[in-house]
């Protein structure tokens, strides 16, 4: 302990132990590092300057604890948020990418709650270029990944996010009761905890495989496909739900408020079906919605 | 002179509130003295996690925990997140609300660790004007607990026990004696744990928190994921034979068994509340001496709560 202090404010202290702690080649090359350099010079045997050393480990070796800490800690909260990518990747792919996400998105939050929600926009940026031979925008391996990290962060918001438990919803005898002749300009109001998603590859059926594959086991990488998924939460739990697209450009247009019409409107022009087939249809996805608690009220 | 525990009560032994335990506390209603909660877990939660701290705070005392606080870092307080923890505070009647002497980042980052200060007459005057200010916001008893911690600041002008002594009296606020947290440091730093705990202010101690760790025989990390060992129910004897008795609170954050053997572990320290204590009633744990990287948990000061997905 210094009889007198030093001249070294709390501020630049503070700076410069971050800096080293939180620096990707470790203590070493932390106190090395520029900025660190900046807000106090000294060399790295020169540590003891700073900090003290204990009877057992020299002061390099006790800061190294805060920066092991530092990397360890943060690579297995986004672990514990994209267990599936993980899985998928490997262990140590995943820690690679992780690593580097960690360092053009440090935490900024005091939550860790929040601590992926930039990792699919990091792996869309750093995406590889197309390999020679493969067409510009071509749809491949790295774009399975930011689609399974897409879907992997939307689950985790669904969770914790604004639902509607306790709270009163769209019944079916509701439904039935509304009068024909305003269905077309009434309008559904979704629940909050509704999301709609669209991929190129069918993560949502890769995301059931893998969980049913088993300790130690792969679910074979899908081909590219779009696939479309409604998420929503019932009872706490997050629920998914497959999606045809026709289905999903209805439920799009619901979400943005626009009225029953022009929603169906939407969903026919991709459907296909002659009016009478897709009568029938919207009757009953209508139907499963209702029950799957989609909408709260009509208006 | 303050009265004991500054005059908050004294609410027996209790656990943190962990997710994986919410079932078996929703279904069996334990009879635990009070919860902990950590309170970066519910404030923005609008799901699952909120809706079980309701639950819980209508049938038992519940105190908040926090560790993104960063009281002893030189960016701005955060009114935002203060704000939330008001709000949370007042939902869940807390009786108080507590968090680390530390710093958790700067330059808007958090590490989300509690990383230690220097103890000067400049960080305890910053430290104090913060305390300050937020207990003026918060309308709300605010504790302060010792973190464990790993490195020693050469700046340093005095002793941890009277940075955290003086702080406690100039900004008027509580403690939350980490009794593991001085165990760990102290041999850390090679200090003494006894000396420690006899120079704090005992009357300004509201809480204490008890906790297992790993030792790595050269020095000792506040992992959470363990029972307590001998010599911290020692320390515990003696804070509690200092203070009179506070709020006692166990956490366990990584490995964490089913919940009534984390209760059953809080409720050994009736063994040592007593004036003449049998040794041979003392917990039978001793040190689990490990080698560095064996069976390493990562501490994590904020548990996270994992999503339940159909």
């Amino acid at each position: 302990m210094s009889e007198r202090g030093s001249s070294r404010s709390l501020d630049v202290v503070q700076r410069w132990f971050q800096a080293v702690v939180t620096h990707p080649d470790g203590v070493e090359g932390g106190v090395e590092s520029e900025e660190a350099q900046r807000l106090i010079r000294l060399n790295r045997s020169e540590l003891e300057a700073v900090i003290g050393r204990s009877r057992n480990l020299t002061a390099a070796e006790r800061m190294g604890i805060y920066a092991n800490a530092y990397y360890a800690r943060l690579l297995e909260c986004l672990a514990s948020f994209f267990p599936v990518l993980q899985k998928a990747l490997g262990e140590e792919v995943f820690e690679g990418f992780a690593f580097e996400y960690l360092q053009h998105y440090p935490s900024k939050s005091y939550t860790l709650d929040r601590l992926g929600e930039s990792f699919a926009r990091f792996l869309a940026e750093t995406r590889p270029e197309p390999e020679e031979g493969e067409e510009p925008g071509a749809v491949g391996w790295p774009d399975f990944l930011i689609d399974l990290t897409v879907f992997e962060w939307n689950l985790n918001q669904v969770f914790d996010g604004p639902g509607v438990e306790g709270k009163p919803l769209l019944t079916a005898e509701r439904l039935q009761s509304f009068p024909a002749e305003r269905f077309a300009e009434a309008r559904l109001v979704p629940v909050p905890c509704l999301r709609l998603l669209a991929f190129r590859f069918p993560v949502n059926a890769y995301y059931t495989a893998a969980r049913h594959a088993g300790e130690g086991k792969e679910a074979p990488i899908p081909d590219p496909a779009p696939e479309y998924v409604a998420l929503t939460r019932r009872d706490f739990v997050v629920r998914r739900f497959p999606l045809n697209a026709a289905q999903h450009a209805l439920l799009e247009k619901i979400l943005v408020g626009a009225p029953v019409g022009e929603a169906i409107a939407a969903a026919a022009e991709i459907s296909g079906l002659d009016d009478e087939a897709l009568g029938a249809e919207l009757q009953a996805w209508f139907r499963l919605w209702v029950a799957e608690g989609f909408f709260q009220s009509i208006d | 002179m303050p009265l004991p525990r500054l005059g908050y009560d004294n609410l027996g032994l209790g656990v943190g509130l962990r997710s994986t335990h919410f079932d078996y506390i929703l279904k069996n209603q334990p009879e635990v003295d009070w919860f902990e909660v950590i309170s970066e877990n519910f404030i923005d939660s609008q799901g699952r996690p909120r809706y079980v701290l309701q639950q819980i705070a209508e049938r038992y005392p519940v105190v908040m925990h926090g560790v993104s606080l960063s009281i002893g870092s030189t960016d701005p307080l955060d009114f935002e997140y203060l704000g939330k923890l008001k709000r949370l505070a007042r939902e869940t009647n807390a009786q108080w609300i507590s968090d680390h002497l530390c710093w958790t980042g700067i330059l808007g980052r958090n590490t989300h660790d509690l990383l230690p200060v220097p103890f000067t007459e400049a960080t305890l005057r910053h430290v104090v004007e913060r305390v300050r200010t937020l207990q003026d916001f918060l309308e709300r008893p605010f504790v302060l607990e010792n973190p464990s911690s790993y490195i020693t600041f050469q700046d340093s002008t005095m002793d941890e026990w009277e940075f955290i002594s003086r702080m406690a009296e100039e900004a008027d606020c509580g403690l939350l004696l980490d009794v593991n947290n001085v165990y760990v440091s102290s041999f850390n730093h090679d200090m003494d744990p006894d000396q420690f705990i006899r120079s704090l202010p005992h009357e300004r101690i509201v809480q204490f928190h008890l906790a297992g760790h790993a030792n790595y025989t050269k020095y000792i990390i506040d992992t959470h994921d363990n029972h307590v060992v001998d010599p911290v129910w020692d320390l515990y004897r003696t804070a509690h034979q200092l203070t009179g008795g506070v709020s006692t609170l166990l956490e366990w954050d990584a490995n964490i068994p089913p919940f009534p053997v984390v209760h059953a572990e809080v409720l050994k320290a009736k063994r040592f509340m007593g004036e003449h204590l049998e040794p041979a009633a003392a917990a039978p744990e001793t040190e689990p001496a490990m080698a560095p990287g064996e069976g390493e948990t990562v501490f994590h000061p904020l548990h996270q709560i994992l999503a339940e997905v159909e």
